[in-house]
């Protein structure tokens, strides 16, 4: 008896060894001269599905905590007042942490899982392109303010939400992927607005269900080098 | 208690864990998958961003007749999708309220609305009377790097071809022309050999006098995810201020400002004397020279220099180094020697790619063109250039720099294709322009300080100031702001928005902004992108390449700018391309770059392609089969390596003036911020310019942080708000100020010393106080 449960024990781990094997190497491999070849991401294609997934594993602890009730009821203003223009990137609306710092773990303790940040009172929203570490090349903070010269600017109406195509038919995606194809960083944590907020965060793969209704025409010939 | 039972599930369960996470890398999911987008109302554009150099490929939103979003063009190799603050909300601008709609005319002190004819009527008449009166090099241009092609074009073939004056300067002076210098004396040719495409090639990163977090940050992030996707990649920041760039590097190295000079000769020697060096490499495809030392720093009106080049052997070069060891320039560079030894053990490490990228804390410099030299040494030693991957890259600041600035030629000594010095380049223009050969001068007259040293002078008597702001962006403005306010010289400003040189203007001209005209930009890496008019000017507002025609055509020269209203961009476009046709700059014709975004020269027709790197016959169909590396800029197909020693700044930190003043930008602001500083976003996160200063220091003066303090230096000051242990940290005895704040102008202190091969001022050093206000 005992003898068999160290012969499975070793061949388990002499499987898993070369299964480690084999992939280091190939990974290794992909990694080294022959990645010449740099694809070219194509705008007039859906974005691809596997960001979609970028949070999966931690859907059912997105769910818990929405579940948990401990989150703040922001309204979609506020969502929408922080951007130039939607789809532009939001302003950083707290103090910026260390101004040297470009970004990266600074930011990312918080924003990375969408945690409670006791020093604002509020849980932060998820990035979704936590792999992007420079934050302030595009998130500045707001230090004024005034203007330097008066401006009129004005930003388009922000995407319909909750568009249906039947009656109880899931709603479609109005706004464009182009790095937001994260789907439950910004509708389940727990500062997503309620009216944009998720109800089944662990019915992990989105787009099963939820088309793309895109409102962008005219899109620029294909290009691929 | 762990029984057996339970140990060997868990191992079971571990051993089928660790598998199965290997594999992750591996997983696909299902592909991209084509589909039509269903028609609604915002359209998009493509187009390169107004800003930088990187030339990032920008989509601009459209909807009823104004931009409404910005978003990154994935389909542009050089950003990928990504772009920075000041692309996103770029078109944020238009809608500033103070933008130029009519043109404006001073009379008895005021300005006066008047319509465009009567404007360029004006503009005309003096000019022709001016050339009347007291010559044709009374006259002056004065365009910039972020003119479009054609608008650069014209402007040439309008003082050179047409009036026959050399007076056509550009502000890329100010920025890029110890890079052209450096290129031109090593190579023979001008611009980068790589390309963006290096950085998924390179092990290390050397980024010399350059905050690209804050620069280039769409490079800098791109550079950071090879890091995250590759191991070994390492970031090497060389600066004389610790900055965000320092932050996310591997190693910050501070040296003391000048001190570049012997940290690069010092990594020479020790690439000699371990015997790193790349022989077969050396023997085949370099030469030695030597030049003239003592300068001088061009402080004096009517400075002139000329270098003796002198040909010389690897043996005295390296005796020449000797001079160099590391540890006797600790004391000139302030760096520890083992830090200079681990980086020329990086640059000579034949396993590693290296890529060196620089800025302006090389090319501002009064010895500017060396220090450019002087890296490309470092890679031509080692063998380390024109391959993926490895080379030296000089970045640029502003979006044509490249493209209109350096290959149209907007500069006194250039013409489209070579230099008004050589009989061949002036015939070649004359018979493209069909002007007599005799009408193009043969002799360059001012280079940018100069040419406004002559207006204070009251040698120029009218100037035609084309998109840029020198009020702003010169040194030592103290003196030229003053010079150009005179009533001697007649000026013309056309802008997109009032600034300090709108200010002093006897005639302003609405200027139509990037997307409200179509054009060409070329970037740092050689890349030609083209864009469409995507939204009206407002009021009379008119493209520069068109105010520039119209001017012309008053002044007899109608036949010579045959040009329509409509297409004019694309038929000059069409005209400049006969200037570097031929295998080594051939440029993309407009049917390929309305296409695709943009393509790098010497594009390859036959194939569609571009040449990604120059100088290797692998890549490069201009090179000599026969040789691997062809530096065929130069006759016998070999690069320089330059003997440049080490010589002092002009003014050091003394006890009247005990700081190094260090000038630069932010990511927020662009130059000199008429645009950026009129976007709500950006204006909010930085509203106003401040003064860098060492907390040992700050302390010792009894300075807080955001207290005034006055910058005094012996030509101007300036009050602005201490910043102490914030953005940036100089080192001690150094202080940092962003110069694009009208308000707190920093450039009346500067000094309008100048590298005397390239003359380019040197924006980054000079002596001031600091006093508490």
């Amino acid at each position: 008896m005992k003898q068999r449960y160290i012969i499975i024990g070793f061949w388990a781990l002499l499987s898993a060894a070369s299964a480690i094997i084999v992939n280091t190497s190939l990974v290794e491999e992909r990694s080294g001269e022959n990645f010449d070849v740099i694809a070219q991401p194509d705008s007039n294609t859906l974005p691809a599905e596997e960001e979609v997934f970028k949070l999966a594993d931690k859907a059912l602890e997105l769910k818990q905590l929405l579940e948990s009730g401990q989150n703040v009821n922001k309204e979609l203003t506020a969502y929408y007042s922080r951007r130039a223009y939607p789809g532009a990137p939001p302003v950083i609306p707290h103090p910026a942490g260390e101004e040297r710092s470009p970004g990266g773990k600074d930011c990312l303790q918080c924003h990375r899982h969408g945690d409670y940040a006791p020093a604002y009172g509020a849980f932060a929203p998820i990035t979704p392109h936590p792999e992007l570490i420079s934050c302030k090349q595009c998130h500045v903070p707001v230090t004024t303010t005034g203007n330097f010269v008066a401006n009129t600017w004005s930003s388009t109406a922000a995407p319909g939400s909750g568009q249906q195509a039947l009656p109880g038919s899931p709603p479609v995606i109005t706004h464009g992927l182009q790095m937001r194809s994260n789907c439950l960083a910004c509708h389940a944590s727990s500062a997503t607005p309620a009216k944009i907020r998720v109800t089944h965060p662990e019915r992990v793969n989105c787009r099963q269900c939820h088309a793309i209704k895109n409102n962008e025409k005219n899109v620029p010939e294909i290009w691929t080098r | 208690m762990m029984n057996r039972r339970i140990f060997i599930k868990k191992t079971a369960a571990f051993s089928a864990m660790a598998a199965a996470a290997t594999m992750v890398p591996g997983i696909l999911f299902a592909h991209e998958q084509k589909h039509d987008n269903p028609a609604s109302d915002i359209t998009w554009h493509k187009a390169p961003c107004r800003f930088c150099g990187v030339g990032c490929g920008i989509l601009v939103g459209t909807q009823a007749g104004r931009a409404v979003a910005v978003k990154g063009d994935p389909n542009c190799s050089v950003n990928k999708g990504l772009l920075c603050v000041k692309g996103y909300h770029q078109i944020m601008c238009t809608s500033a309220s103070d933008r130029l709609t009519k043109p404006l005319i001073k009379k008895n002190g005021k300005y006066v609305e008047v319509t465009m004819k009567e404007a360029l009527d004006l503009v005309a008449a003096k000019m022709q009377e001016t050339i009347k009166k007291y010559g044709k090099d009374s006259v002056a241009m004065y365009t910039s790097g972020q003119s479009t092609i054609p608008e650069g074009y014209v402007a040439s073939k309008f003082m050179k071809g047409a009036i026959g004056t050399n007076n056509l300067e550009c502000n890329a002076r100010l920025c890029m022309a110890s890079a052209v210098a450096g290129f031109l004396t090593t190579f023979g040719a001008d611009e980068p050999m790589g390309c963006y495409e290096d950085i998924e090639h390179a092990d290390v990163f050397v980024l010399w006098g350059n905050n690209m977090a804050e620069m280039h940050p769409v490079l800098f992030s791109r550079m950071l995810d090879n890091r995250l996707r590759r191991k070994n990649v390492k970031i090497i920041d060389l600066a004389t201020r610790t900055t965000r760039t320092s932050k996310a590097a591997d190693i910050s190295i501070l040296f003391k400002p000048q001190g570049d000079l012997a940290i690069a000769n010092a990594i020479c020697y020790e690439l000699i004397n371990n015997n790193w060096l790349d022989k077969n490499f050396i023997e085949k495809h370099v030469v030695f020279f030597k030049g003239k030392t003592g300068l001088g720093y061009g402080l004096e009106d009517k400075f002139a220099f000329k270098d003796e080049p002198e040909a010389i052997d690897f043996d005295q070069y390296k005796a020449f180094l000797n001079d160099y060891r590391p540890d006797k320039v600790e004391a000139l560079t302030g760096v520890p020697a083992k830090e200079i030894k681990y980086l020329a053990a990086l640059y000579g490490d034949p396993n590693l790619k290296v890529v060196t990228y620089w800025c302006m804390g090389i090319n501002q410099h009064t010895r500017g063109t060396w220090a450019n030299n002087l890296i490309y040494n470092i890679h031509l030693l080692t063998g380390k250039i024109s391959q993926p991957g490895n080379g030296p890259f000089s970045l640029t600041g502003q979006p044509s720099a490249c493209g209109t600035a350096r290959e149209v030629g907007t500069f006194t000594h250039k013409l489209p294709k070579g230099v008004v010095t050589n009989k061949k380049s002036r015939e070649l223009a004359a018979k493209i322009w069909k002007v007599p050969y005799e009408r193009i001068p043969d002799k360059p007259t001012y280079h940018t300080t100069e040419m406004f040293r002559a207006i204070d002078r009251g040698d120029i008597r009218f100037i035609w100031i084309q998109s840029t702001n020198p009020l702003v962006s010169l040194p030592r403005t103290s003196r030229y702001r003053p010079a150009l306010a005179k009533d001697s010289c007649f000026v013309v400003v056309s802008d997109v928005f009032p600034t300090p040189t709108t200010d002093v203007a006897d005639v302003i001209l609405p200027a139509a902004w990037h997307i409200e005209k179509s054009g060409l930009y070329g970037n740092s890496e050689r890349r030609t992108q083209y864009w469409d008019k995507m939204i009206e000017p407002p009021g009379e507002a008119l493209p520069d390449a068109w105010m520039t025609i119209e001017v012309a055509r008053r002044m007899g020269f109608a036949k010579l700018f045959p040009y329509s209203k409509e297409k004019h961009h694309e038929e000059i476009y069409n005209e400049y391309r006969q200037f570097h046709a031929g295998k080594k700059h051939n440029m993309a014709p407009l049917s390929v770059l309305k296409k695709q975004s943009g393509a790098i020269w010497p594009y390859i027709e036959e194939t569609g392609r571009s040449t990604l790197w120059r100088y290797n016959s692998r890549y490069d169909p201009a090179c000599d089969t026969t040789k691997d590396f062809d530096f065929y800029g130069k006759p016998n197909g070999k690069a320089v390596i330059w003997l440049r020693p080490y010589e002092p700044a002009p003014e050091m930190p003394d006890n009247e003036y005990p700081f190094w003043l260090n000038t630069g930008r932010v990511i927020e602001h662009w130059h000199t911020g008429s645009m950026t500083r009129r976007i709500p976003v950006l204006h909010q996160a930085v509203p106003h310019a401040y003064v860098e200063i060492h907390p040992a220091d700050a302390k010792r003066l009894g300075i807080k942080h955001n207290q005034k303090v006055k910058v005094i230096s012996r030509r101007g000051q300036t009050v602005l708000p201490a910043s102490v242990n914030d953005r940036g940290l100089p080192t001690p005895g150094q202080v940092f100020v962003p110069f694009f704040d009208e308000n707190m102008l920093i450039n009346d202190t500067t000094l309008d010393a100048f590298c005397p091969i390239s003359k380019e001022p040197d924006f980054k050093k000079c002596a001031v106080r600091i006093e508490k206000v």
